[in-house]
């Protein structure tokens, strides 16, 4: 009904962002290959309604996991409380010793925001990941909705739509409110980096300059870029787009060589804002994603607005029972993993391998997560000029300045594989523009 | 003007000089190709001394095969064009999207002409888009710092092409005047005398194309 006009448009959309350079990078075999990523001009659609019902969701739980992780590195009264077990916290790869009583510009840890949502069949939303740390994706949907609008000036006057190219716009908004005098950057690790078509383009649409490592330097508790010339300008602001790591070989590892010897130290001092601020990780954790709801109601006393996807810690023993008894009707999460790598599907293991999963997870409880298998709601895609049904999540991106923004659009990325419920364009994905109805 | 880094300041100089590069080389094989259907079949071993290539080429249809698609031989227009969005493709919020996608454009239309059975005339359209991505260069980079080191990489390598290939003196002159229009708008540092030296070099009688091409080479500090 929506997409008449637009769908016939598809090969010269996905040739004008071949044009673009929109492309994703990744390592095969040790070798790094450029892809472009399919787009499929079927837009998801979500009404004015229910999006206000998602923003509700999502700023509340923004506001609740920034004072958590505020919360962790200064006074633990969520520990204390007894509502997280520390082991959770503190056995965590994202939660950082060194963010002990650092506190960032204006207290903002979640600045930008990319929480996956599932919409099961019966049409709940459910939140299936919170990414805090480099969560990417936003510039696919704005440059595609860019370029769907000059093949089908018409689908968009007959649809009123939020206009979602104003993500360069508020993230600007985000940059300038944590500001501590001086330029915006966006440090990159590089052009092999798989998501290094969205820091060059973010680069250009908020008009920050683009940076590696070595042009920035430190001197008297300070950030500069280096020009040509050889003069320093004060940095205020550093969208770091590396992980937290690699951010700092004197405070973190010290073998890395993207990094900016004691930036780490300047940010300790207030003297430059870090977007996302290290040790963010502590909060994005598989396995305190369990916890969320309960952080909503210990920070700001009220009931999660979105649900999480019915979720198991075999670290409490009652659940662990619960996983090893329906086990076939599990997906199981490995916590360290991401981009759809360490998840597996109880059903789909051979009978032997089943067993010695079943040990691993008693040996490793807190290695796990298991989760009800949602069956989502399926989404058509365009194949081969035919319409066909598959999997799809959204990531919905809310960014954070005086108050959480919660931008009017998102990435929904969808499994190309009918059997598949992986998603991640690493492993074969697609994505498609996020509509949201303006009334 | 917006702040550049030393690093972004070389990436737009080397830009300037491989799309420079492509263009000139294509447009150059395009004519030697021509004269070596019946004309002068080893003319290739001309342009490759003169260009200061090694020759590596077993006949004229090797030479127009790997002179032009092989990416293991450096000196390939191909291995150019690769150099070219290499560069650029680090540029984006320098030169913008749009500038970026000709260069992008010209990667298709190379692979493109890889395949073709008539490369001659796919390879049009790579020299099409490297037109039309100074064209935009022009219209759409508003920061003049950053055009001008971009053209000056074109001039310089337009100089250097042009005399390593004993162009005519009057067409080596007015790339010449336009260098010397644009060096100064770059901010970039660079031997005044061996520019002074080229202007003189430009006016002798018996032009010493040698001379020229290292005095060229040498001219940014």
């Amino acid at each position: 009904m929506y997409t008449k006009n637009l769908c016939i448009y598809s090969d010269s959309v996905n040739e004008l962002l071949a044009r673009y350079g929109v492309k994703f990078g990744i390592y095969k075999d040790n070798t790094f290959h450029e892809q472009l990523f399919p787009f499929d001009m079927i837009p998801r659609v979500i009404s004015a309604e229910e999006f206000a019902y998602i923003e509700r969701g999502l700023k509340q739980r923004i506001k609740a996991l920034n004072l958590f992780i505020e919360d962790i590195y200064h006074n633990k009264r969520i520990i204390h409380d007894k509502i997280i077990p520390e082991e959770f916290v503190y056995a965590g790869s994202g939660y950082l010793a060194q963010c002990e009583g650092v506190s960032p510009p204006r207290g903002i840890y979640t600045h930008i925001a990319g929480i996956d949502l599932v919409q099961a069949k019966d049409g709940t939303w459910y939140i299936l990941e919170d990414n805090l740390r480099i969560p990417s994706g936003a510039s696919y949907p704005m440059i595609a909705r860019d370029l769907c609008r000059k093949c089908s000036p018409q689908t968009f006057r007959d649809n009123h739509l939020e206009d979602n190219r104003n993500y360069a716009k508020l993230l600007r908004k985000t940059f300038d409110y944590v500001n501590t005098e001086g330029h915006t950057v966006i440090l990159t690790p590089g052009r092999y980096n798989a998501a290094y078509f969205e820091h060059s383009y973010l680069a250009e649409q908020t008009g920050a300059h683009l940076v590696n490592g070595h042009e920035l330097t430190v001197e008297d508790d300070k950030l500069y870029f280096v020009d040509f010339s050889g003069k320093k300008e004060r940095v205020g602001v550093v969208y770091r787009r590396i992980s937290d790591e690699y951010l700092d070989p004197m405070n973190f590892k010290e073998e890395s060589l993207i990094g900016i010897p004691h930036i780490y130290d300047v940010y300790r001092k207030g003297n430059v804002a870090l977007i996302n601020a290290p040790g963010n990780g502590v909060a994005d954790d598989k396995g305190i994603y369990y916890f969320v709801p309960k952080m909503i109601n210990y920070y700001l006393g009220e009931e999660a607005v979105l649900k999480n996807a019915p979720t198991y810690l075999p670290y409490y023993q009652e659940d662990l029972e619960y996983v090893l008894m329906h086990f076939d009707d599990l997906v199981i999460k490995d916590v360290a993993e991401a981009g759809g790598y360490g998840v597996f599907f109880g059903n789909k293991l051979e009978n032997k391998a089943k067993e010695s999963f079943k040990e691993l997870i008693k040996a490793e409880p807190r290695r796990f997560i298991a989760q009800e298998v949602i069956d989502f709601r399926d989404i058509d895609i365009m194949e081969h000029g035919e319409f066909v049904p598959r999997k799809a999540d959204l990531r919905a991106f809310v960014l954070m300045a005086e108050e959480p923004m919660v931008w009017k659009s998102g990435l929904t990325r969808f499994s190309r594989n009918p059997d598949s419920f992986i998603v991640n364009s690493s492993q074969g994905g697609g994505f498609k523009d996020t509509w949201v109805l303006s009334r | 003007m917006g702040i550049i880094s030393l690093k972004h300041t070389d990436q737009l100089y080397w830009l300037g000089r491989y799309s420079e590069r492509v263009y000139t080389t294509l447009k150059l094989f395009a004519e030697k190709y021509d004269s070596m259907i019946d004309l002068n079949e080893a003319e290739y071993e001309d342009f490759c001394k003169k260009q200061d290539i090694p020759n590596i080429y077993s006949s004229s249809e090797d030479f127009a095969k790997r002179y032009c698609f092989d990416e293991n031989d450096t000196n390939s227009i191909i291995s150019n064009l690769t150099r070219a969005y290499d560069n650029a493709v680090v540029l984006r919020e320098e030169i913008g999207s749009t500038t970026l996608s000709y260069i992008q454009l010209a990667v298709y239309a190379m692979n493109k002409a890889k395949l073709s059975e008539a490369p001659l005339l796919e390879l049009q359209h790579v020299r099409d888009n490297i037109v039309a991505f100074w064209g935009i260069v022009d219209d759409s980079i508003d920061d003049e710092h950053v055009r001008s080191i971009i053209k000056l990489g074109k001039r310089i390598e337009r100089v250097d092409l042009f005399a390593r290939m004993h162009m005519d003196r009057s067409e080596l002159k007015r790339e010449i005047l336009k260098l010397n229009r644009r060096i100064d708008r770059t901010g970039l540092t660079y031997s005044a005398k061996r520019m002074a030296h080229i202007n003189y070099l430009i006016e002798e009688d018996d032009l010493n194309y040698k001379e020229l091409v290292g005095e060229i080479e040498a001219l940014l500090l």
